[in-house]
């Protein structure tokens, strides 16, 4: 025995993160699988008997509306990011010139601000009372203030505010280490700059596109915070039901199941990708 | 120290080392007298870094003995054996300067400090890189790292200096100044250097002693000439530029003579061999250099005259590199003939020639 | 090429109006931070007051002491966890490999309030521990050491690793290779994985929510707080601006490292 601990030389160096993902990774994980198929009593107490029953709750037309919304937020997000901070991306990199690194800088920095911070912001902003209200109030242009938050689509806007430079940048990366001499070749062999776009430089970035939506798309799907203070008590979101269970009902087990639920959509979207051929991304990223 | 001298400094016996799917070194034997420059040479992939690894104790081996200086060094690591390395990527420490890569080793044998002072005062002065202490390795020149590596190691007084193809990567003029200082820097400390080397032109510039490997079998071990002049296999033959090989058995001797007849039927003369026997001799190997051109009325009596014709010409500068086929069986020789002669000049392809060698230029080969 | 030249500021527009509305919101609440009006937009002044009030807050303080001390743990142990991670990773073969670097993916592919949640019942469900600074560090560890991990194995590929083997050859043993040779060329790494990790851990709030117990306080926590239950939380607008200057001076530190790195 001691004979085989000693030939696993690598054990000290990949021991302690290897405990700790079994540990506070794998482990709470499936305590949650197993925690989604028993009820809590009262109390909270956790009665340990198999059972269906949060999974049916949750596939009552209220919860599965929520779930499928915000897939669909998540989904509108990316999208919108990836129309947004692809372009951007593209133009720092051709055009940026002397300003490349402040852009980039610009681009790194909001990512690096509390995402609460930044949707207090937005809120400070749109709200009521808020600044753009008082600006147009004082200028007369309204008589009244304008509704512009506690909708899905002030929901949604705070998702892409905080969730763009995540797409931006790993797109921004794939673009700046792509080989100029590729595009030079196609130009070379008579490609226009539509086609060579779209033969040459999108699929070269493909890796950076699909590292940005996972970054982009899987938070955006879970998050609660841009919902609580952009859409009140209006707008719910998968996040918004994994708090709610968590922590303002204490029922654990329902939670959990909602838990399940989001992740298995997640590696599912996940596997869909590497299928479509974001390995290079995977490979990217690991 | 009359003992000393007498042990070879590094022994091989043995030695075996085993890859997954392939066998490295297989079954090598080898010794290196104290104070010289061994060289192992061959093509990449016949065990020759394999070797030198195990010396260094940077691999470990699967059968055999390692012995340096008498002593069995199998289990112990690279830092407690008495010999230093020089890699192949040089391996200098970025983030040191050229002071602190060189008393490295010293630091780490708690040398107090003056004296580690003092070791890389001498070894700079002896690379010839007085001034240049303070450098970082990113701010020499390919040359002036090659010599910080070497010093690194040689300050640590090493009994033998193990170097990984040391030049490969510099161009070809920096590759013969540093042959001729590596050289001269052995000569001034008298270590026992362990070469290794995929280019037969740098053993034969550099070594005291070459041993050919090949699919890591040792093949043939010998002084320069020898290995040049007299390569016993086809393989060594081949490999040190003597491409013209022809198969063929012995069928008559005498005069201090043999003759030999290849497969083809080709009759060539070559010297008889004192301690081999006619029976083992499987060819004979002919330096392109040693084909002479005769003038096209000279006749064909003699030892090894043929005619042929010549196919391509190719300019090489102090020589032309000539293809013949001779007329007689087909066989296509190989031969550099000086560009100083005008007999050469005026030759062009196509035409018919008269060739020959003397039988001492016949290399008999064994395997 | 009168077309080209409108195409190319039409561009320019796009571009400036993506950074514009992306820092607006921002730059407005730093700006209102020096206003001595309390809300709206009327300017009636420049002051410090908010500054000097926040610094008057014990529990303010208390809170930003708090989050420093988390994230500095967090940061500390993440980095040094995840360095070791790359390099066994990356130097060796052993059984478990791959399951190994698709786990450690695993706290950020999926959602964070998975995560946080399946923390929160390993805390409460299964080991019990009180929740406080220690499930927060547990909890920021827990994102931040896969970050470290893959920032290290990708420098750990363009290092070139003979150089472990020359100092074993001059005579270093392992721990002394480690100290001399292996942290000093994996240095930039090391510290940009700091520079990452620690921003994040500090303003973290989706997570730590999760985790803390009643009556621990980061400064995240405590701006929610504000947020939540206060009518007229002007000190935010002070608070923010710190956290809009400490990217920047992060930004600055990460550049700076990274110009070291290519050297």
């Amino acid at each position: 025995m001691v004979k085989f601990l000693t030939k696993q030389v690598h054990l000290p160096y990949v021991g302690p993160v290897g405990l700790w993902v079994l540990l506070f990774v794998l482990i709470p994980m499936g305590v949650a699988v197993y925690l989604s198929f028993v009820t809590s009593g009262p109390h909270s107490r956790i009665i340990h008997e198999f059972t269906l029953d949060n999974y049916r709750a949750l596939f009552t037309s209220a919860r599965l509306l929520i779930l499928a919304r915000s897939f669909q937020y998540a989904v509108v997000t990316n999208v919108v990011c990836l129309l947004v901070g692809y372009p951007l991306a593209y133009w720092i990199v051709r055009h940026g010139g002397r300003f490349k690194l402040l852009l980039l800088g610009g681009m790194i920095v909001p990512s690096w601000i509390s995402q609460l911070l930044r949707l207090y912001a937005l809120r400070r902003l749109a709200g009521d009372p808020g600044i753009i209200n008082s600006v147009l109030l004082g200028l007369g242009v309204i008589s009244s203030p304008v509704k512009m938050l506690f909708n899905p689509t002030a929901v949604v806007f705070g998702l892409i505010f905080v969730w763009l430079p995540f797409m931006m940048l790993p797109i921004y990366a794939s673009l700046e280490g792509l080989d100029q001499s590729l595009l030079e070749a196609s130009v070379d062999l008579g490609a226009t700059p539509f086609k060579r776009f779209f033969t040459v430089t999108l699929p070269l970035t493909k890796g950076g596109v699909f590292a940005g939506t996972i970054l982009c798309l899987i938070p955006a799907f879970g998050d609660w915070l841009s919902p609580l203070i952009l859409g009140g008590d209006r707008v719910l979101m998968a996040g918004s039901l994994v708090r709610l269970y968590f922590i303002s009902v204490g029922n654990f087990p329902l939670g959990a199941a909602v838990a399940v639920i989001l992740t298995a959509a997640v590696l599912l979207m996940i596997y869909i990708f590497i299928k479509l051929g974001g390995e290079e991304a995977i490979e990217r990223l690991v | 120290m009359e003992n000393r001298q007498s042990i070879p400094c590094v022994e091989l016996r043995n030695v075996v080392k085993r890859f997954p799917g392939v066998l490295a070194v297989d079954h090598v034997d080898l010794e290196i007298e104290q104070g010289k420059i061994f060289t192992l040479l061959g093509p990449s992939g016949c065990g020759k870094t394999t070797a030198l690894r195990l010396v260094a104790g940077l691999e470990t081996l699967d059968e055999g003995d390692i012995l340096i200086d008498g002593k069995v060094m199998n289990d112990i690591p690279p830092y407690r054996r008495n010999c230093s390395t020089v890699f192949q990527s040089l391996a200098l420490f970025p983030h040191m300067t050229v002071e602190g890569n060189i008393a490295y080793g010293l630091e780490r044998r708690k040398t107090p400090n003056h004296e580690i002072r003092k070791g890389v005062g001498e070894m700079l002065e002896l690379v010839g890189l007085e001034g240049m202490e303070k450098r970082r390795p990113s701010q020499l020149s390919g040359g002036q790292r090659q010599r910080v590596a070497v010093a690194r190691s040689l300050v640590l007084k090493p009994r033998v200096l193990l170097l990984d193809e040391p030049l490969a990567a510099l161009d070809r003029k920096l590759r013969k100044e540093m042959q001729v200082e590596l050289k001269r820097i052995q000569g001034e400390v008298g270590i026992t250097f362990l070469y290794v080397t995929h280019d037969q032109k740098e053993a034969l510039a550099i070594s005291d002693t070459i041993a050919v490997m090949r699919a890591g079998k040792l093949e043939q071990a010998g002084a320069p000439d020898e290995i040049y002049n007299t390569p016993r296999t086809k393989f060594i033959a081949d490999f040190m530029g003597a491409s013209n090989i022809l198969s063929g058995k012995v069928i008559a001797t005498g005069d201090g003579k043999l003759q030999l007849e290849t497969d083809s039927g080709l009759k060539v003369i070559a010297l008889h061999n004192e301690g081999t026997g006619n029976n083992e001799i499987t060819g004979i190997s002919v330096h392109p250099e040693l084909i002479e051109l005769l003038p096209s009325d000279a006749g064909l009596e003699g030892d090894n005259r043929f005619r042929g014709r010549v196919i391509e010409m190719i300019y090489q500068g102090d020589f032309i590199e000539t293809k013949i086929t001779l007329s007689q069986t087909g066989e296509l020789l190989t031969a550099h003939f000086p560009s100083r002669l005008e007999m050469v000049t005026r030759l062009s392809p196509g035409e018919e020639v008269l060739v020959h060698w003397s039988p001492k230029s016949s290399n008999t080969l064994l395997a | 090429m009168k077309a080209g030249k409108i195409a190319d500021i039409i561009q320019r527009l796009g571009v400036i109006l993506v950074y514009v509305v992306l820092w607006m919101p921002i730059v407005i609440l730093v700006i209102l931070s020096f206003s001595s009006h309390a809300i709206g937009l009327r300017w009636q002044g420049f002051t410090l007051q908010w500054y000097v009030q926040v610094l008057n807050t014990p529990k303010a303080m208390e809170a930003l002491k708090n989050s420093l001390f988390v994230s500095t743990v967090a940061t500390v142990i993440s980095t040094i966890g995840g360095t070791l991670a790359a390099y066994g990773l990356y130097k060796y073969k052993f059984r478990g490999r791959s399951a190994l670097r698709m786990s450690v993916l695993l706290p950020i592919t999926i959602p964070y309030v998975v995560t946080a949640a399946t923390l929160l019942i390993f805390f409460t469900q299964v080991i019990r521990i009180p929740m406080g600074y220690i499930t927060i560090i547990i909890a920021h560890i827990t994102f931040s050491a896969p970050l470290a991990v893959f920032i290290v194995l990708g420098r750990m590929a363009r290092v070139d690793w003979t150089l472990e083997e020359a100092s074993a050859d001059l005579g270093a043993d392992k721990l002394t290779t480690w100290r001399k040779v292996i942290v000093p060329v994996l240095l930039p790494a090391i510290m940009i994985s700091a520079a990452l990790i620690f921003p994040w851990s500090f303003n973290d709030f989706t997570i730590t929510y999760f985790v803390a117990g009643v009556g621990t306080m980061t400064l995240p926590i405590y701006i929610f707080s504000l947020m939540q239950y206060c009518r007229t939380p002007v000190v935010i607008n002070a608070i923010s601006s710190v956290f809009v200057v400490l990217p920047i001076i992060g930004l600055l530190l990460v550049t700076f490292l990274q110009r070291k790195e290519t050297t």
